[in-house]
């Protein structure tokens, strides 16, 4: 029946044109906040709506270097969602490690107990956490205080600080993204064998050795994944530095799009869009780079 | 040089004992097979003897020096795991030379010592692959590599063909005691394919709930085994089991009238007396078909044609019987047949199920 099957291939390619149809129309829907974001960026007259610039320029992305601290911004963001995420990818690893293979009681409570701070909303939690950070800082500043010459005291509290330093920042950022590292890691390391670990003690290797040359690179995917799930986030958290960070010199990229966003009377549209640009490449780098630990790690565990 | 000694060695998990008093001798240079249903324990011994678990009572000697308290890679002992352990992460040449390059020997000295052994296992060729692309029995190769590139006294192997298919079991089998005779090695070995035990080993060593039911070469095990354990897990089909009680006539015969009504004339030399209860172990291929009318006579319930055999089972309630003859026999389900226990052939136990036969 050749009539038949025509027919039969005719309807599954006007079902295919369909298909594609929609998807075409929701991937553009999708894609245009982001193209207007562009294009606005690289636009010198840029308004509210999607337009084709009259002139191209880069002057926006200059004024963020230029006029404006955008260097000091970068290098905040990196540095403090860069160190939370490192600290999240050694005690996510040691301790994913720990709770796979540990057989105590207190495995399963304390796995329930991480995921549940995970619920709590963040923002709820900003009155008790600063008042705790308020007494670590308290506790730091007077030790700072005591052995740094007065001049340097502040720069030292930049760094040391748990209210507007480095630290504290860091370290609320690393606690608020552990547990999904800890669940990660958790169970990828449930997926990756103890006879890897024994035959490595059958070779001789010490305890650090083991870690090195075949724990880590066996769960390799598995950091990399809990880290980028713990940069990604980390990097587009605003609260907690908007809360924590009040010096100029400490202000992070998404703080800096914030006020830029709250000068009441000159709504940049330029400015605040090539802002937006740095902000997002960041995120989108790391999830390139990430992306096949995140296909390793919940697409089936192991593989040799 | 390294003879096996365990003497009452024990071991528990919390306070489930695995290993309950065991006490093997293994000679230098034998392959010694550990044998047993799961959960027996024997990888758990194997274990032991590897260093992985600590043991918790009795002692391990190596060559009459004690084990117990020495680190697993200062033992001398290699061990092929049942899933290799092969690192995804590194080629076949750097998996089976990671042992030498913990101990910082020099990369020329170690590649000439990974292509030596990757020579004696036919892997010159995958050297530089990783094991994600090597098939079954490669990986195999590679995991045994990288044990007997430290030169061990001792090789280990858990369950190492039970991730290959039938074939490649078969080829494996020849490959693995070929190599004992060229590394002269000690070998332990622990499976649960009765197969492997006796087509490897010098010596079979039987596990029961943690402790050995037998210990003896495999020939002795199918012709004298020490218990209906040992009894019914070598050979297969397995060996069937008949309750019966011993009648000594004033004349010095001595038969066993079976609870399924089969009686069976007995040699004398073993320890029982008139009305004992014993167990008569009969072998299947020790059964054979006899013209009717017989002293024995069952009626057939299930025919298996093989070809070079056929397996005939006859239902009791007290008991089926199976009777493993050869060539293609055709006789129907349903059918009288009558049967014949090869003299000399029944092996006597008493109730508890131990040996009864002397010599």
């Amino acid at each position: 029946m050749p009539n038949g099957s025509a027919k039969n291939s005719a309807s599954v390619k006007s079902a295919d044109a369909a298909a594609y149809g929609v998807l075409a129309v929701i991937s553009l829907y999708c894609a245009i906040p982001f193209l207007w974001v562009f294009i606005a960026s690289v636009d010198s007259e840029p308004s509210q709506f999607l337009a084709w610039p009259k002139e191209w320029s880069l002057q926006n992305y200059i004024n963020i270097f230029a006029r404006q601290d955008g260097f000091l911004w970068i290098a905040n963001s990196l540095i403090i969602v860069g160190s939370a995420t490192l600290i999240v990818m050694v005690l996510g690893g040691l301790g994913g490690y720990a709770l796979s293979r540990s057989h105590g009681w207190w495995r399963r409570p304390f796995l329930y107990t991480i995921i549940l701070i995970r619920v709590v909303p963040p923002t709820a939690l900003i009155v008790p956490l600063y008042k705790v950070l308020l007494t670590a800082n308290s506790v730091v500043g007077g030790i700072v205080r005591a052995v740094m010459p007065p001049d340097l005291v502040r720069p030292t509290m930049h760094i040391f600080g748990f209210i507007d330093g480095y630290l504290g920042i860091i370290l609320v950022l690393a606690a608020t993204q552990l547990p999904l590292a800890l669940w990660i890691m958790k169970t990828f390391f449930d997926t990756i064998p103890r006879d890897y670990e024994e035959a490595a003690v059958m070779d001789g290797a010490t305890l650090m050795q083991t870690i090195r040359r075949v724990l880590i690179p066996l769960a390799l995917p598995g950091l990399g994944a809990a880290g980028l799930f713990a940069f990604i986030i980390a990097w587009g958290d605003f609260l907690m530095p908007l809360i924590f960070l009040s010096s100029a010199e400490l202000q992070t990229l998404p703080l800096g799009l914030f006020r830029a966003y709250m000068r009441v009377n000159q709504l940049d549209y330029g400015f605040m869009t090539a802002l937006a640009v740095i902000y997002t490449l960041p995120a989108v780098i790391a999830f390139g780079f990430a992306r096949r630990f995140l296909v390793q790690t919940f697409g089936g565990g192991v593989k040799g | 040089m390294a003879a096996i000694e365990l003497n009452g060695v024990q071991k528990s998990f919390g306070t489930v004992d695995v290993i309950k008093g065991v006490d093997i001798r293994i000679e230098d240079g034998e392959f010694a097979v550990f044998v047993g249903p799961s959960g027996c324990g024997k990888s758990t011994l194997l274990r032991l003897i590897a260093g992985l678990e600590s043991i918790n009572a009795g002692e391990f000697l190596l060559d009459g020096k004690s084990m117990n308290e020495v680190a697993p890679d200062k033992r001398g002992i290699a061990m092929v795991f049942q899933s290799y352990a092969l690192y995804p992460h590194m080629t076949v040449a750097q998996n089976i030379g990671f042992s030498l390059d913990l101990k910082k020997v020099p990369k020329d000295e170690i590649r000439a010592e990974v292509e030596k052994v990757a020579e004696m296992l036919q892997l010159s060729e995958l050297l530089d692959r990783r094991p994600a692309a090597l098939s079954g029995g490669q990986r195999q190769r590679v995991a045994i590599g990288r044990a007997i590139i430290k030169k061990p006294s001792v090789i280990l192997f858990d369950e190492p063909l039970s991730n290959l298919d039938a074939s490649l079991r078969v080829q494996m089998r020849a490959e693995l005691q070929r190599l004992h005779q060229e590394l002269a090695a000690t070998v332990v070995y622990v499976t649960h394919d009765q197969i492997e035990a006796m087509t490897m080993a010098d010596r079979i060593v039987v596990l029961k709930d943690g402790e050995v039911a037998q210990s003896a070469a495999p020939i002795d095990l199918y012709k004298r085994p020490a218990n209906t354990f040992v009894g019914t897990f070598i050979g297969s089909p397995r060996m069937n089991l008949l309750s019966a009680s011993v009648r000594r006539s004033s004349d010095g015969s001595v038969e066993a009238r079976a609870d399924n009504g089969w009686v069976i004339v007995l040699p004398d030399g073993f320890s029982a007396f008139d009305g004992d209860r014993i167990k008569i172990g009969i072998r299947p291929e020790h059964l054979r078909l006899v013209a009717l009318p017989a002293a024995i006579s069952a009626k057939v319930s299930v025919v298996e044609r093989l070809g070079v055999e056929t397996y005939l089972t006859f239902n009791h309630p007290k008991g089926s019987i199976v009777a493993r003859l050869e060539g293609d026999i055709t006789v129907k389900v349903g059918e009288q047949v009558g049967l014949e226990v090869t003299e000399n052939a029944c092996h006597l136990f008493d109730s508890s199920g131990a040996s009864i036969q002397s010599g």
